[in-house]
């Protein structure tokens, strides 16, 4: 700490605070145009000019100098404001006045600072700029000639998203923002460059003349699609939610979006939504009162065993909650899963017999805080993105190691000094077996590790994974396998990520038991910046698990459910938001199970797939329109309200199920507040939270760690026969799960499925980007565009999941790596 | 007092009366003389044959009774124009803050006074029947 005086105040700071940190700590406002926390000091605009007395009253930059022992600052005596309104009076001059038709107006900077400063007058005069408008990109629209040349877009591209779109074109009064080659926008469409944009340089098309930013209700809540658990705040007007909102204070990410939760809200007020209950008659399914859709679907959830569930983890936790105890007492079922089974099966069934808790030790924060970082598939950054700027920013700011282990290369591996060992297809659980051995040999395990039960059996079982065999079967060489094993034994601190997914079937149990080996051979536990996070997939997964809603004590999982329905066993079905025809594998076989069951429910928001097989559809409700706790993949457990009211013909989940619930003659609960509190009673973890705190804040449930050693298999390599190649599916950083297909934003930027592959390959098939190549496997095959990249090895294809319209499904039976065939 | 007296003298103002110029305006055989500043039916203003409005959301933000309905739209190119503009008279009050507001002069208020109507409905102006006529 620092003593300083600030405007006559004796003040103290820590010391690295610049004196615009120091002054804004000690509740002193310095205004401000370039400067923003997340970024490093820039000192480009001027406007927070101080002067200190000990540089002879020089005007200095507040936003750049550090403090020093002693400074005597002042902050707004008569000569600084008057070079503060030269500085806007300069910016003025080149900038177009057309508060009336920006929208940025009423949020903007320049605005704000020009009405504080008074700046009514010009004593210059020049002319305005001429620069092209960008109108053609439908997510952003950049006006050159609005731009004050902060720099803030193109730092925040830089600095954070890593992706590097935008720069400082041409010098001296011709400088402006642009991207390579003056070309178009063709990004992330994260949307962070608008965020930071203090003028309305950089604008949110979907939004363009929406409304005016003082007159929308800003409704803070929780990103409804990745687990990453992300902190939104919708503008609403009229009851619909017309954009989102930056709010730098928001959530560990400071207001950071990825392209989902930043463009996909439009799914909320679609005019594609469901707005009545159908039931089918004749074979067609027609409208009907809620009454009559309740009473058909409560008469079929009788039988005990022969009801099967399915929920998405897109619910609250209440909902769940309540689901899973309508099915066991009011059903009389335990046949109820989510996510296909697969998709939790690292928590439910790897971390829960390797670590003894069914979630992640380590959180989001520690990703900043380790020294090491090792993950699991370049994916990781598709899947949470905003995790992913957590990578990024560590990597280049703290100089963290990353060490990544995927089956192709990715943005991640573009990092500064980023290790990436590409790997066969569906070889990663062997690797990470060949870095345990590897740890073992070198003799690189903590003291406490062979005290910990299972430590023999591992070590036997690990004998097969000698990095040479593991080499020669993942063309990884023996090499960098050990290298790997001693810079993560030999970090301080070291913290394993991997994504887990429906379209990611081998990142299951032995994946997660595999790298608990690692965190637990290794003692990178329990401490800060270590540990492992597995990567849930949707925003509430991780609730679904904590909630208990899979398969447990005998009920049958997602696949054993569908195959169930097929031989008749089961024979009413309800799925609550699922999208199994499209998204689980092997959608031949979905479509089969869902055709032969007696009576499909479906609940949902759009006419779906799958909800258009149902015997019945019930309207639900959207994140934005009720009320409850979403957790995220690090178990920070956080409040959901709703940001609009719902339309008066749909109910909640929770209503539905409430309503259920009466109709077979149980209790129903009062609101999701009562049910939150069974929660905290009930859950390991969450004891002690209360739902009225959750609406300030979010808590981390605790996670408890019994660590046990537990051998895991590893899938056996997939051989490529020749003139096939390997496909792997995953999730592409547009989209998420099936929903964000219904949110424009995403559909605007990746519209459709595609197949993407190595140059090499695709001059073996004489295909060129964009050309529509067929795909097959021994299930069936998709007609698909091909993208060329360099980040797919020889002899595999990748192909994302999401799309209804060309499912990979049709030719992905589940299993990690496909053998297929291509032709044009 | 003679009792005479007060008769006269009321005859009499009533006979000076008879020979003045009278207050009274024969409306609507006679019209008014609208004064220059009289806030009456507002009126939007045209130039290049657009309305003038850009929808800058002003005059409804500013608007008292927030009797102001506009909705921006973008055009062929990419300006900004109100695909709606709507006002209903019934709840204006006729304060005139909305043309002090507008910052690019497109809403001013005219003499028009003649506004009822038999329908709520007919009260509300839509952008059509506030333009200006020329
Ligand atoms: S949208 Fe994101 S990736 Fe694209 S230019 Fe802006 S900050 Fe960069
Ligand atoms: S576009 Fe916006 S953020 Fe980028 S330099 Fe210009 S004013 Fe700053
Ligand atoms: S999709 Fe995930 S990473 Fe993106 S904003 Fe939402 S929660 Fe954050
Ligand atoms: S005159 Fe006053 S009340 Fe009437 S529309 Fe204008 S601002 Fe509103
Ligand atoms: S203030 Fe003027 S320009 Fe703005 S919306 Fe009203 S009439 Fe149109
Ligand atoms: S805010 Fe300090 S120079 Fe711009």
């Amino acid at each position: 700490m620092v003593n300083l005086t600030i405007d006559d105040k004796q003040v103290t700071a820590p010391k690295t605070a610049t004196i615009y940190e120091a002054a804004k700590l000690n509740g002193v406002n310095i205004p401000i145009l370039c400067h923003d926390k997340k970024l490093k000091p820039f000192g480009a605009c001027r406007m927070c000019l101080v002067e200190v007395e000990q540089m002879k009253g020089r005007q200095i930059p507040a936003c750049t100098t550090p403090v020093t022992e002693g400074m005597i600052i002042r902050t707004s005596t008569p000569d600084i404001i008057k070079a503060r309104k030269m500085v806007l009076e300069l910016l003025l001059l080149n900038h177009p006045l057309d508060c009336p038709v920006c929208d940025k107006a009423g949020d903007c900077d320049l605005q704000n600072l020009t009405y504080e400063y008074k700046v009514d007058s010009n004593r210059f005069a020049d002319e305005k700029f001429h620069h092209q408008i960008d109108y053609n990109n439908p997510l952003i629209e950049r006006d050159m000639n609005r731009c004050v040349l902060c720099g803030k877009c193109a730092r925040i591209c830089d600095e954070i998203v890593g992706f590097g779109a935008l720069t400082f074109i041409n010098r001296g009064i011709e400088t402006k923002i642009g991207c390579e080659f003056e070309e178009g926008l063709n990004c992330e469409f994260c949307g962070s460059c608008i965020s930071v944009c203090p003028v309305g340089s950089l604008l949110a098309r979907p939004f363009k003349f929406k409304a005016r930013f003082w007159s929308l209700t800003k409704q803070k809540s929780v990103c409804g699609y990745c687990g990453t658990g992300c902190n939104l705040t919708l503008g609403v007007k009229d009851n619909k939610v017309l954009t989102t909102l930056y709010d730098e204070n928001q959530g560990f990410h400071n207001g950071q979006l990825c392209v989902r939760g930043r463009f996909g809200y439009q799914f909320i007020n679609s005019d594609q939504r469901l707005t009545s209950p159908l039931i089918r008659t004749n074979g067609r399914l027609m409208e009907c009162t809620w009454e009559e859709a309740l009473t058909a679907v409560a008469s079929r959830l009788t039988g005990g065993n022969s009801v099967a569930a399915l929920a998405t983890p897109r619910l609250t936790n209440e909902e769940l909650f309540l689901f899973k105890k309508m099915m066991l007492d009011n059903v009389g079922s335990s046949n109820f899963d989510h996510s296909a089974g697969y998709a939790h099966a690292a928590l439910t069934e790897g971390f829960s017999r390797s670590l003894g808790a069914s979630a992640s030790p380590a959180t989001i924060l520690d990703v900043q805080k380790t020294d090491l970082l090792l993950v699991v598939k370049t994916d990781s950054y598709e899947t949470h993105p905003v995790i992913g700027f957590e990578i990024n920013m560590g990597v280049k700011n703290k100089g963290i190691k990353l060490n990544i282990i995927s089956d192709k290369r990715g943005k991640l591996s573009k990092l500064p000094g980023a290790n990436t060992l590409v790997h066969s297809p569906g070889s990663e659980v062997a690797v990470l077996n060949a870095i345990a051995k590897s740890i073992l040999d070198q003799k690189l395990t903590d003291g406490s590790a062979s005290s910990i039960p299972g430590y023999a059996e591992l070590e036997k079982a690990l004998a097969a994974f000698t990095p040479e065999a593991v080499a020669a079967s993942s063309g990884i060489s023996a090499d960098s396998i050990k290298k790997i094993a001693k810079d993560y034994a030999s970090a301080e601190k070291a913290l394993i990520l991997f994504p887990v997914g429906q379209s990611y079937p081998g990142h299951n149990q032995e994946m997660a038991s595999a790298v608990a080996n690692l965190v637990i051979l290794t003692g990178k536990i329990g401490k800060e910046g270590c540990g492992v996070l597995c990567m849930s997939e949707k925003s509430n997964s991780q609730g679904a698990v904590d909630m208990g809603f899979y398969a447990q004590n005998g009920g049958m999982n997602s696949l054993q459910i569908l195959d169930a329905c097929k031989n008749g066993t089961v024979k009413t079905l309800f799925i609550v938001g699922e999208n199994p025809v499209v998204s689980y594998p092997n959608g031949a076989n979905v479509k089969a199970a869902l055709d032969a069951v007696d009576f499909l429910v479906v609940t949902e928001l759009f006419m779906t797939d799958t909800a258009a097989m149902a015997d019945v559809v019930l309207p639900a409700c959207s994140f934005a329109e009720k009320e409850g706790t979403f957790t995220s993949t690090d178990r920070r457990v956080q409040y959901v309200k709703p940001a609009i009211r719902k339309d008066v013909k749909c109910k909640t989940d929770f209503e539905i199920l409430s309503a259920l619930i009466t109709k077979l003659g149980g209790q129903a609960p009062s609101s999701p507040a009562s049910v939150f509190a069974e929660i905290a009673a009930n859950t390991s973890g969450y004891a002690g939270m209360s739902y009225i705190n959750l609406q300030n804040n979010g808590a981390f449930a605790p996670v408890n760690v019994t660590p046990k050693l537990v051998a895991s298999k590893a899938a056996p390599a997939v051989s490529a026969e020749s003139g096939k190649l390997a496909m792997v599916t995953g999730s592409t950083l547009y989209h998420s799960g099936t929903l964000s297909q219904f949110g424009e934003g995403p559909m605007h930027v990746c519209p459709e499925a595609y197949v993407e592959m190595s140059r090499n390959d695709a001059a073996r098939y004489k295909i060129t980007e964009k050309d529509l190549v067929t795909v097959s496997s021994s299930t069936g095959s998709i007609k698909l565009k091909a993208k060329v990249t360099p980040r797919m090895p020889e002899g595999v294809v990748y192909i994302p999941y999401h799309f209804s319209e060309t499912p990979v499904n049709a030719i992905w039976n589940g299993s990690a790596v496909t053998v297929v065939s291509i032709a044009k | 007092m003679n009792p005479i007296t007060p008769i006269i003298n009321g005859l009499s103002i009533t006979l000076k009366h008879l020979f003045m110029k009278p207050v009274t305006l024969q409306y609507p055989d006679e019209r008014p003389k609208v004064a220059a500043r009289f806030r009456g039916l507002h009126a939007l203003n045209v130039s290049h044959n657009k309305a003038k409005c850009v929808a800058c959301y002003l005059c409804p933000t500013v608007c008292p009774a927030k009797c102001i309905t506009v909705e921006a739209g973008e055009d062929d190119n990419h300006d900004k124009f109100a695909a709606k503009y709507e006002i209903d008279m019934l709840r204006c009050i006729f304060c005139g803050y909305c043309v002090e507001a507008c910052p690019v002069d497109a809403i001013r208020m005219t003499g028009e006074f003649e506004l009822a109507n038999y329908h709520r409905k007919d009260f509300i102006y839509n952008k059509e029947r506030l333009l200006e006529k020329k």
